[in-house]
């Protein structure tokens, strides 16, 4: 076809294009906008709005059974009692929380309270200037947990807190009992994970700090003051290649050791108990100095402190946290002297007695904090192959 | 021709706009984070330098890992144009009733969440797994045979997730050739498979190089399978950009790796639109 | 016409292919009526324990309401608007064409944390609070470029002549373009919001930033359940999704098959 042609079909299509396209388009754009409008006026706006006006409060936290079990004996109460709705949000790790956390709209704008693993992530919270100031006279069951556990938080935060812990738990050494016995298990300790035997049946968490922790363990050091630096690092580049998997969450470990493709990893208390409870054949070896965590409920900046606190007092009810220790198979931080604890949450791995936790090795926020960004690096090299 | 040129901007407007607002300016906000520092807790420190693009290249780590990540994505690009294009010529061709439905089962799997799709790989490629449950039992080896947690499993998960791209880009080309000229060409003697090379062939060439551009892109920006399916040594950028920016907290230094990758990103994109776009093909065509 | 031989290699590579894909699906289909938790083979029993508890699950039920709400509205909308721009593209020529084409797929370029990320900054710098038109754009932007392939690569192949045919026989221009343009276009147009919708659907890392704690969509929280375990709900979750899938197209195919006998075969041959 000649160009003549192509130009009076040019103009041709664009004429009736143009003109069909605006009008169907327009006519669409219309009915999205009306949708949309109505859908953002409708309840998922009004949602919203609600929130902005105090009448609903925000947590979040791991879901699932600890969701339920906060739901049933704190939440649901709690708006009973008060009016005031709890809107629930889940995170899968506290990294991408805190990520959210930070990107988000100011003060008091989304985020309230949160389940927070780990002191040292308290330590970052408060650092970044996302705290607040509880009001301890106001949360009188507060009187029930442990001394031990609030005395960390309050170092950082000059005898205040910003948070009430909730439980605690160890990261320590799964064995399947089939493959390794009790007896071997606890003569190497932390060295079962460096076995020449169980190559390619290893596995661990893609965590520095727990990594590094047991690097330390191994080479004999202090976790919390490691004078030899060198030889963690010698250590760690000497396990990688025995690794079959650095898992990356709850659901892969206890995948990875159910279904026998690991049989020997770090790994969360709580998990193992699940594990247990299941009938797997796993067991906890709870090493010298082994690494432990507590959780807390955190209230970020901003939060109404009022009804905060009256909903942490809601939580921190003996019939509530003793079901979430239940659900989640970690111990409560309420002090078993002073409340009388099921048969099921003292045999929970980690589970002191004794309300003490003497011997209990918390990692210090301040000294791993500081080298987390030259540390993390290393790590990623060298669990990289490097 | 005025009249033409507002015609034009009008239809493109609201993909302009939403692109606009909602990516490009976001884009620019990491690109100024690339510039900045980070503060020890984790918070950001406004600035202007580029300390953190020289981080990247200081050694070979980070480059390496994103020259894997160019590798692996070809390899994904050549399997599913290996594996694709035949169903989607099957697709083409096929007088089945049956034809609207497969063409959905294509993208059936996709219902299940793509999470969920990759962990069953495991109960699949696993050491206790169904290939090695059923080689172990019919005595063909004696000790599972490792499956899971290389780059072969992240490529299958990547397959998996991608293929169905590939196959529908260019079975909607193929759908659109004109049949008369094949038989035309089948009528001056040619075989079916001449007919194929000579006139099918080419004309699928849109959707075949469509479906290779987006196949390849994708799979720059995975983490996923990666994560889930492979060993220690399979990270790819995103993983690492992942890792920055959630992980350490590090933003600066995940904007510049991601900055890093954006560029190479468009010039492979503007590339490919300048000399193999579908512009340049219509031109050839015609 | 199609020589056996050949066609029947076709057919079995086609098989091959999909065997393949479904592999790991069948494993869940299996799998969600396996009672114990982490299942591998072999099955010990057979129940539906998990169908049970999935109907009790009301968080899961409500997000996969949200999930298919904001699936469709996505496929509408990215459609709506990515047909003009690929017309645009295909039959237009002006400056800085193939800049504006590559703008708008880069959606697809920029790995999702950081678009996830980026956007949130965006939006605590406007200070606007996170919503479900938020959301709803944002999936969109996400899946534009999939529809702008897609329509354009297809676009190429329909030759203006049959416009301008449809003109000189009397048709107007909206006709025209209903009866020419559309119907060659549908595949295409079919195909974009099938990719708009499963993208949608199926979206984690930028739903995971930019949801509000209202509009959790299901992968969201598959990817929340991992740090415990991944309930085998979700296995009978998904084997719901596929029942539903497979029988509503093919309910649709039967009746439509049914109310309009013969006008779709016809059309085909009119190419």
């Amino acid at each position: 076809m000649a160009r003549k042609t192509e130009d009076h079909l040019d103009r041709a299509y664009e004429k009736f294009t143009s003109g069909a396209m605006s009008r169907r388009e327009f006519v669409r754009l219309i009915s999205i906008a009306g949708a949309a409008a109505g859908l953002v006026g409708g309840p998922f706006g009004y949602m919203t709005r609600r929130a902005w006006a105090g009448q609903s409060i925000r947590f979040d936290g791991w879901g699932g059974v600890v969701s339920e079990a906060f739901r049933k004996y704190a939440f649901d109460p709690f708006t009973k009692a008060t009016g005031i709705k709890v809107v629930e949000g889940e995170f899968g790790d506290m990294d991408t929380y805190l990520t959210r956390v930070k990107a988000s709209f100011p003060p008091g704008g989304e985020f309230n309270l949160a389940h927070l693993s780990g002191v040292f992530d308290y330590a970052r919270y408060v650092k970044l200037g996302f705290n607040s100031v509880l009001d301890e006279t106001k949360i009188p069951n507060l009187k029930n947990v442990m001394e031990a556990m609030m005395k960390p938080y309050r170092a950082i935060t000059n005898g205040k807190l910003s948070a009430v812990p909730y439980d605690y738990g160890q990261t320590g050494i799964a064995y399947n009992t089939k493959h390794i016995s009790k007896e071997k298990a606890e003569k190497l300790g932390a060295a079962l994970l460096w076995d020449k035997d169980l190559k390619g049946k290893l596995g661990s968490w893609g965590d520095w700090r727990t990594n590094i922790w047991y690097a330390a363990l191994k080479t004999g050091q202090n976790p919390n003051n490691i004078k030899d630096m060198k030889a963690v690092w010698n250590a760690l580049r000497e396990q990688q290649p025995m690794i079959k998997k650095y898992w990356g969450s709850g659901a892969e470990l206890m995948s990875l050791l159910a279904n026998e493709e690991i049989y020997a990893t770090v790994a969360w208390s709580g998990r193992v108990a699940a594990l247990q409870a299941q009938g797997h054949p796993i067991g906890f070896l709870s090493p010298n100095n082994c690494y432990s965590w507590q959780e807390c409920i955190f209230v970020l900046k901003g939060t109404d402190m009022a009804v905060a606190q009256k909903l942490l007092n809601f939580m921190l009810e003996p019939k509530c946290a003793i079901a979430v220790a239940e659900g989640q198979k970690y111990p409560s931080s309420l002090d078993p002297t002073k409340v009388p604890m099921p048969e099921a949450v003292k045999k929970l791995p980690a589970f002191d007695p004794t309300g003490k936790l003497k011997g209990y090795l918390f990692a210090d926020p301040n000294y791993w904090n500081g080298h987390q960004v030259e540390w993390a690096e290393k790590w990623d090299r060298i669990k990289a192959g490097a | 021709m005025k009249d033409k040129r507002w015609k034009v901007w009008a239809m493109l407007a609201p993909s302009l706009s939403a692109v606009f607002l909602l990516m490009v300016v976001p884009v620019c906000f990491v690109i100024v984070y690339s510039f900045w520092l980070r503060a020890p807790s984790g918070a950001d420190i406004p600035a202007f330098q580029f300390g953190n693009y020289a981080k990247f290249f200081q050694d070979f780590f980070y480059p390496g890992i994103m020259l894997r990540t160019i590798r692996v994505a070809l390899e994904t690009v050549a399997l599913c144009l290996v594996m694709g294009y035949i169903p989607a010529y099957f697709f083409y061709r096929t007088e089945s009733r049956f034809k609207p439905f497969l063409i959905l089962l294509v993208m059936l799997p996709f219902w299940i969440s793509f999470i969920i799709r990759t962990l069953s790989w495991i109960n699949i490629l696993g050491d206790t797994g169904l290939i090695n449950h059923v080689l172990m039992r019919l005595g063909v080896i004696s000790e599972p045979l490792p499956m899971l947690y290389n780059e072969g499993a992240v490529l299958l998960g990547l397959i998996q997730y991608l293929l169905p791209f590939m196959i529908l880009n260019i079975y909607v080309t193929l759908e659109g050739i004109d049949r008369s000229l094949v038989e035309a060409a089948k009528s001056l003697g040619c075989t079916e498979w001449q007919a194929f090379r000579e006139v099918t062939l080419p004309l699928s060439l849109p959707g075949v190089s469509g479906g290779c551009l987006l196949v390849f892109v994708l799979t720059a920006g995975t983490y996923l399978p990666p994560m889930i399916l492979g060993g220690p040594r399979n990270e790819m950028i995103a993983n690492l950009i992942f890792k920055r920016v959630i992980g350490t907290l590090d933003w600066p230094f995940g904007s510049a790796i991601s900055v890093i990758l954006l560029t190479l990103l468009v010039i492979i994109i503007y590339t490919y639109n300048r000399y193999l776009g579908i512009n340049q093909l219509l031109k050839n065509l015609r | 016409m199609k020589p056996l031989s050949g066609w029947s290699l076709i057919r079995l590579y086609t098989i091959a292919v999909y065997v393949f894909m479904f592999a790991p699906i069948v494993a869940v289909i299996i799998l969600s009526f396996n009672p114990q938790q982490f299942g591998s083979f072999p099955m010990e029993s057979f129940s539906l324990r998990w169908y049970v508890k999935l109907a009790h699950n009301r968080p899961i039920l409500y997000a996969f309401k949200n999930s298919l709400i904001l699936g469709s509205l996505t496929a509408i909308v990215v459609t709506a608007i990515g047909i003009p721009a690929s017309l645009a593209f295909v039959r237009y020529d002006f400056p800085g064409k193939n800049a504006l084409n590559t703008l708008l797929l880069m959606p697809i370029m920029v790995p999702e944390i950081v678009l996830g990320v980026a956007l949130l900054l965006f939006i605590r710098w406007l200070q606007q609070p996170k919503s479900f038109a938020l959301l709803l754009i944002g999936h969109v932007v996400l899946t534009l470029p999939y529809v702008l392939l897609v329509v354009q690569a297809r676009l190429v192949g329909i030759k203006r002549e049959y416009e301008e045919a449809a003109l000189v026989l009397g048709a107007n221009t909206l006709q025209t373009f209903r009866e020419v343009t559309l119907p060659l276009l549908m595949p295409a147009i079919l195909a974009g919001m099938l990719f708009a919708f499963t993208i949608s659907f199926d979206d984690i890392t930028a739903t995971l930033f930019w949801a509000t704690a209202q509009n959790q969509t299901v992968p969201v929280k598959i990817f929340g359940m991992l740090r415990n375990s991944i309930s085998p709900e979700i296995n009978a979750l998904g084997t719901v999704m596929i029942v539903l899938t497979v029988t509503i197209p093919l309910l649709a195919g039967y009746l439509s098959r049914r109310f309009a006998r013969g006008s779709g075969e016809n059309n085909r041959d009119k190419q």
